[in-house]
């Protein structure tokens, strides 16, 4: 190494350490555009309205829902869900906001469900706006609840 | 008295134009209708709506009500019974009659029926002999009449005497408007010195003559001569006009066709003043008689609104009137004779407010405003826009306990809706009419209505305003019930 310094003039020297910086660069560059062309967004697969949930999975999936039975339930599924995150349950009876649930999801796939009691008053047409971090809606799932 | 002087001094031109239409109605109506039975009919239920008014005004419950009915049956009867002198006034008389002429002679008089029959008779050379009676007694003269009492008429008289008829030998006396007898045998006159040529009928009026004041009309059978026999004279008629003359000087009527004229104008003008007089306190009970309050419930109209605007809704649909007039008039009034319009033309969209003045109300007359409440009206205007909307079904009742109603979609599940703009603003989704789960057994598909709220909402689809629900209905596991 020494002798190899020494063959080498110092113009020389400086002109090989910026190649070297340069292509430093160059390579620690390239696996980070490499890991962007690979980032994965979040994707729903499945979203439903059941009756109950049982062993993580929606039971009695319908589109409409007595009110002897409770509650409801809104199931989820997320997949690939990028990073750890956050997802929100909008419940709506006719057009009117009556509650949100935030969720948090996590990698590489998830399932969240929110609920809601069921009470006389709430009878009528529903909606469920699946919705990611930023407040976009996903998903809107309809259902209603009668006698 | 001063109170009168107020009263006259209130009368607007309005007014006066008003009693001059209506007294001129009535005018006519006499003109056209005077002299016949048609008139007497009319003056009579004039007569009994008088009498009426006064039953309402003393309570008299019943008789009012009788009265009406008997009014009511008296016009219907009147238009059919008298439907030919209707007809004859409103048919034969040009529209000049009906509206403004005066017929000065509606009847001929008995001095004229009275001369043309006498040269109709003449005419035919039928003998004839008429006796117009003046102030002394005859019936101890004459003998042998036979009572008649006939309307004098031109057609009576040519019968009387027509060679046919036994009574046509003797004289007819004529008392004013009617033939009182027929075939009466007249004293016959004793002279010597009359012509030769006069046979009993000129001896019958002469004798008649010499006795009474009467005057005789006789009418030759040989040869159609007219001659009259008064105080004793025979005189030779040449014409018509020297008759009608000689008959009115003996009926004391000196007056001719002009005083006749005049007359008959003074009983016009008197018909014209009685019935302004009445008209006029008929007017003055209905509009200055005690003043009256009364409240109308009347719905609002916008007018003028710019078409491309729209009339979502108002803070009002009516407004409660309060009004104040003769009670006549109150009593009558109805919410059809009370306009309450509010003008669009300066209106924006959005919220306008407008508040009631007496420039918005229009009233009939002799009404004035008191109140209206309330005085502010909020009015929403606004721009119709197209907005696309979800659909969503709106289910009701109850599915059976063993069934799971799994999904349900819609076709289409998103319509185009026609509204205001500020409406569609609100409006995020469409619901259709309530669907009952009660009769829903299995999969199906069910055409439904939309439930559009406002009602002034309009889809756009050609379906007609339907959308079709196809659901899946399934049982549920054995446990889950």
């Amino acid at each position: 190494m020494h002798t190899l310094i020494r063959l080498l003039k110092p113009h020389e020297i400086v002109a090989g350490c910026l190649l070297c910086l340069i292509l430093t660069a160059v390579s620690l560059e390239a696996p980070a555009q490499e890991n962007n062309g690979n980032q994965k967004h979040l994707a729903i697969t499945q979203a439903v309205m059941c009756e109950e949930i049982k062993e993580y999975e929606p039971h009695n999936q319908a589109a409409v829902f007595s009110i002897a039975a409770g509650k409801v339930y809104c199931f989820t599924s997320f997949n690939p869900v990028p990073r750890d995150m956050f997802v929100y349950h909008s419940w709506y009876r006719r057009d009117r906001l009556i509650t949100t649930r935030r969720l948090s999801l996590k990698t590489p796939e998830w399932s969240v469900f929110s609920k809601i009691q069921l009470r006389q008053a709430d009878k009528g047409p529903w909606r469920v706006e699946v919705k990611d971090h930023n407040g976009g809606v996903i998903k809107i799932i309809k259902f209603s609840i009668t006698d | 008295m001063s109170a009168i002087f107020t009263q006259l001094n209130s009368i607007g031109w309005r007014d006066i134009i008003d009693i001059l239409v209506v007294s001129y109605i009535l005018f006519r109506l006499y003109v056209l209708f005077r002299g016949t039975y048609v008139f007497r009919v009319i003056a009579g239920i004039g007569f009994l709506w008088v009498f009426q008014r006064l039953a309402a005004y003393l309570g008299l419950i019943v008789t009012s009500w009788a009265m009406q009915g008997i009014i009511a049956f008296a016009a219907i009867i009147i238009i059919i019974v008298f439907r030919n002198e209707i007809k004859n006034v409103l048919q034969a008389k040009d529209v000049g009659a009906i509206f403004w002429g005066v017929s000065h002679k509606a009847f001929l008089t008995p001095e004229e029926i009275i001369t043309s029959s006498v040269y109709a008779l003449a005419r035919k050379k039928i003998g004839a002999l008429m006796v117009l009676p003046a102030k002394d007694d005859f019936q101890e003269v004459i003998q042998g009449g036979i009572p008649w009492q006939g309307i004098l008429s031109k057609e009576m008289i040519l019968s009387v005497f027509w060679p046919d008829n036994p009574a046509h030998d003797g004289a007819a006396i004529i008392s004013g408007k009617r033939i009182g007898e027929v075939g009466a045998i007249l004293p016959l006159s004793r002279r010597s010195d009359l012509p030769s040529s006069y046979g009993t009928r000129h001896r019958a009026a002469l004798g008649l003559s010499e006795k009474t004041d009467a005057l005789v009309i006789i009418v030759s059978e040989e040869t159609g001569r007219v001659m009259i026999a008064k105080h004793g004279e025979i005189t030779e008629i040449r014409d018509n006009l020297a008759l009608q003359k000689s008959l009115r000087e003996h009926g004391g009527r000196t007056a001719d066709d002009q005083g006749a004229r005049r007359e008959e104008n003074l009983k016009l003008g008197f018909a014209a003043f009685i019935l302004i007089i009445c008209v006029t306190g008929i007017w003055f009970s209905f509009s200055r008689g005690l003043e009256t309050l009364a409240s109308l419930e009347v719905p609002i109209e916008y007018q003028n609104r710019d078409p491309g605007m729209e009339l979502l809704g108002s803070s009002l649909n009516a407004v409660k009137v309060h009004l104040s007039g003769a009670g006549p008039l109150m009593r009558s009034i109805t919410t059809d004779q009370v306009k309450v319009r509010i003008s669009l033309g300066k209106a924006a969209v959005g919220l306008n407010t407008f508040t009631l003045t007496q420039d918005n109300i229009s009233l009939p007359p002799g009404v004035t405003l008191k109140k209206v409440e309330p005085q502010v009206v909020d009015v929403t205007l606004d721009i119709p826009i197209k907005k696309e909307l979800p659909v969503q079904i709106d289910w009701i009742g109850k599915l059976a306990d063993h069934l799971i109603l799994e999904s349900a979609t819609l076709e289409p599940d998103i319509v185009s809706v026609i509204g205001g703009s500020r409406v569609l603003e609100k409006i995020n989704t469409i619901y259709t009419e309530k669907i009952s789960l009660d009769s829903i057994n299995k999969t199906g598909r069910l055409s439904v209505n939309l439930a559009l709220n406002p009602a002034s909402l309009k889809v756009v689809e050609a379906s007609n305003g339907k959308v079709v629900i196809v659901f899946t209905v399934k049982k549920r596991e054995a446990g889950d019930e």
